[in-house]
């Protein structure tokens, strides 16, 4: 079988792909340093995975790689989704493997094998998404351009929010997302939008600045 | 295919299944009917009392009753001594049960019956002076296996019976399920009260077991209906799987196979310490303490259900304690009763041999595991850990 048999995009993933993930896992090991990783553990079962990652000038990820110990789900999962992500931005991989939104649906394409490890296939999910997370938190926190930077994965300033904020009356985080982006990725930023949907003189109308 | 998984089932015998056919083809009475063809049957099924009683070494066949399985024996035991004795309301039984006993057990509990569950210590053995302390006046019943299914540890149930019957006046129930076939069994000697077994894990077909009752013992019966097995158990008896256990008791006397199985399993386990870094034994290095058909090691920071899938597509079965094996999430109650580490749990192989497996089984398995188990090493993400073992090892 090839390795370029499955994509994502196939609307079903036939157990055999699965299979062939677990029994010949791509990517697997640590990226050399400089980059960046992430970890995620299970304490029902033990299971373990770290994921590193190496990031270009222009975002995207260049360099991927994985080291699990758990069910065969698992190591399939960390298999599929580090190939996955080479190639696209921090914002794209972070949006796309989300726990709770696009992971679910795309693991619950792997069929009837996975029934029951979605957890474990998740926990791919969460080291990837804490790599990345760590990731934007070093590249907010170096970031030397004239506006503060509130969300790395898709290029929100703090300015460009707290306008939103001012003109459009926002009380919640997913509301902002929705209007401009910022947060829809490794969701690192999630604090600091909240921080500005806080400030007094934003959060309403009519308490705005003079 | 080697088959390594023994004590999960066995292979019907080729002279259990020859005895077994007649009664599957031109021999289909009722053992209970009057005429020639049901007496027939019915004297087929005392023959195989006679076989299991003689393997056990019971005193009387009638202590013998033929059940469908071994958990059906277990339930039978316990469900019938609590009713024998309703206003005993506590039972005495191991951390380290089967299901068939320990989720009895639990189900029990919730019903308002006190459970003492005794604990074992790292080697998976039980310290008899908590036994002594847990018996009291109204303890109806002690449940405590012979040998346990995960680790192969075998319980001193002659000084189990001993205290039970000098500290209370409790019956006592022992699972024997994994331990008869594979080591002797003498039913006086152990002085048990009440004994369960289940036909496929010697080499019988699955769907017959039998629970002895020491004579004297008054257990109400679990399935009610016709006057089968002497009025004790109804249902129309399954002849052919009775015929069947009792060809594979005859079969399982033979003192060489013992002995024979147990050199295969020490050269696996020997050679799998010898070989792995990561490898470590569960329960107690002493053998005469375990089945000498079992080995359940540890192969430390890698999954237990990737190995046991690795080994599968090279055509070895074995079976795992792991988390993601079948439909539970915890790992093994057993290795978590002996404080086994999470990362060790995790990866735990039970090696169980039996009458068919060779020294070929055993090579190919020693020639198969180290490179999956190092491969799977490298994949983990324990690597610090690892590349101490593997680094010390490799220098030795």
């Amino acid at each position: 079988m090839s390795k370029e048999a499955y994509t994502l995009s196939e609307s079903e993933w036939p157990a055999e792909a699965i299979r062939d993930h677990f029994l010949h896992p791509r990517n697997i090991g640590d990226v050399e340093l400089p980059a960046h990783s992430g970890c995620a553990a299970s304490l029902s079962c033990g299971a373990a995975v770290r994921i590193s990652l190496k990031v270009d000038q222009r975002q995207r990820i260049s360099e991927v790689r994985f080291k699990a110990t758990g069910c065969s789900v698992l190591v399939a999962a960390a298999s599929i989704l580090t190939e996955d992500v080479r190639g696209k931005t921090t914002g794209q991989a972070a949006a796309r493997w989300q726990a709770g939104s696009g992971a679910r649906g795309i693991i619950s394409k792997f069929g009837s094998e996975a029934a029951g490890n979605e957890d474990c296939a998740l926990l791919a999910c969460e080291a990837l998404l804490a790599g990345i997370k760590r990731f934007s938190d070093i590249v907010r926190d170096e970031w030397t351009g004239d506006e503060a930077l509130v969300c790395t994965c898709f290029g929100v300033s703090e300015k460009t929010i707290e306008n939103l904020v001012h003109r459009g009356c926002f009380q919640r985080v997913e509301e902002v997302t929705r209007a401009c982006n910022a947060g829809a990725g490794c969701r690192s930023c999630w604090p600091l939008i909240q921080d500005i949907l806080d400030q007094p003189n934003l959060a309403k109308p009519s308490n705005a600045r003079p | 295919m080697i088959y390594l998984d023994n004590n999960a089932t066995t292979q019907v015998a080729p002279e259990v299944f020859d005895a077994m056919q007649p009664y599957l083809t031109v021999r289909y009475g009722n053992p209970s009917s009057a005429h020639a063809l049901g007496r027939q049957m019915k004297a087929a099924i005392e023959r195989s009392r006679e076989q299991v009683a003689r393997l056990l070494g019971a005193r009387d066949t009638a202590e013998i009753v033929f059940t469908s399985c071994g958990s059906e024996s277990d339930n039978w035991a316990i469900r019938g001594v609590l009713e024998a004795s309703p206003e005993k309301k506590h039972i005495v039984t191991t951390l380290v049960e089967h299901e068939a006993v320990r989720n009895l057990c639990l189900h029990l509990e919730r019903q308002g019956y006190e459970i003492t569950w005794l604990e074992v210590d790292r080697e998976g053995e039980l310290d008899l002076k908590n036994l002594r302390a847990a018996l009291r006046p109204d303890t109806a019943l002690v449940s405590i296996m012979l040998a346990n299914n995960e680790t192969g540890v075998l319980f001193p149930i002659p000084d189990v019976s001993r205290i039970v019957r000098d500290s209370s006046e409790a019956l006592l129930h022992v699972d024997g399920v994994q331990a008869v076939g594979k080591i002797p069994i003498d039913l006086e000697e152990l002085g048990v009260d009440l004994f369960a077994l289940s036909g496929h894990k010697l080499h019988a077909p699955q769907g017959v077991g039998a629970l002895y009752i020491r004579a004297g013992v008054k257990l109400p019966s679990f399935l009610i209906g016709g006057g089968q097995e002497s009025g004790r158990r109804a249902g129309t008896s399954a002849v052919a799987n009775i015929v069947g256990l009792g060809a594979a008791c005859e079969l399982a006397q033979d003192p060489e196979l013992h002995s024979r199985i147990q050199k295969l399993r020490d050269r696996l386990e020997d050679e799998i310490l010898r070989l792995i870094p990561n490898a470590t034994l569960n329960g107690p290095a002493e053998r005469a303490k375990r089945l000498p058909n079992t080995a359940n090691i540890s192969f430390e920071y890698v999954e237990g259900e990737n190995i046991l899938k690795q080994l599968d597509e090279v055509g070895i079965c074995v079976s795992t304690g792991s988390a993601c094996h079948s439909t539970t999430r915890e790992s093994s109650p057993t290795l978590r009763a002996m404080n086994v580490p999470y990362t060790r749990a995790q990866g735990s192989i039970r090696f169980s041999l039996g009458r068919y497996n060779t020294a070929e089984d055993i090579d190919t398995t020693l020639t198969v595991l180290p490179d999956i188990v190092a491969r799977l090493a490298e994949m983990s993400p324990y690597d610090e850990e690892l590349r101490v073992l593997y680094n010390s090892r490799g220098a030795a």
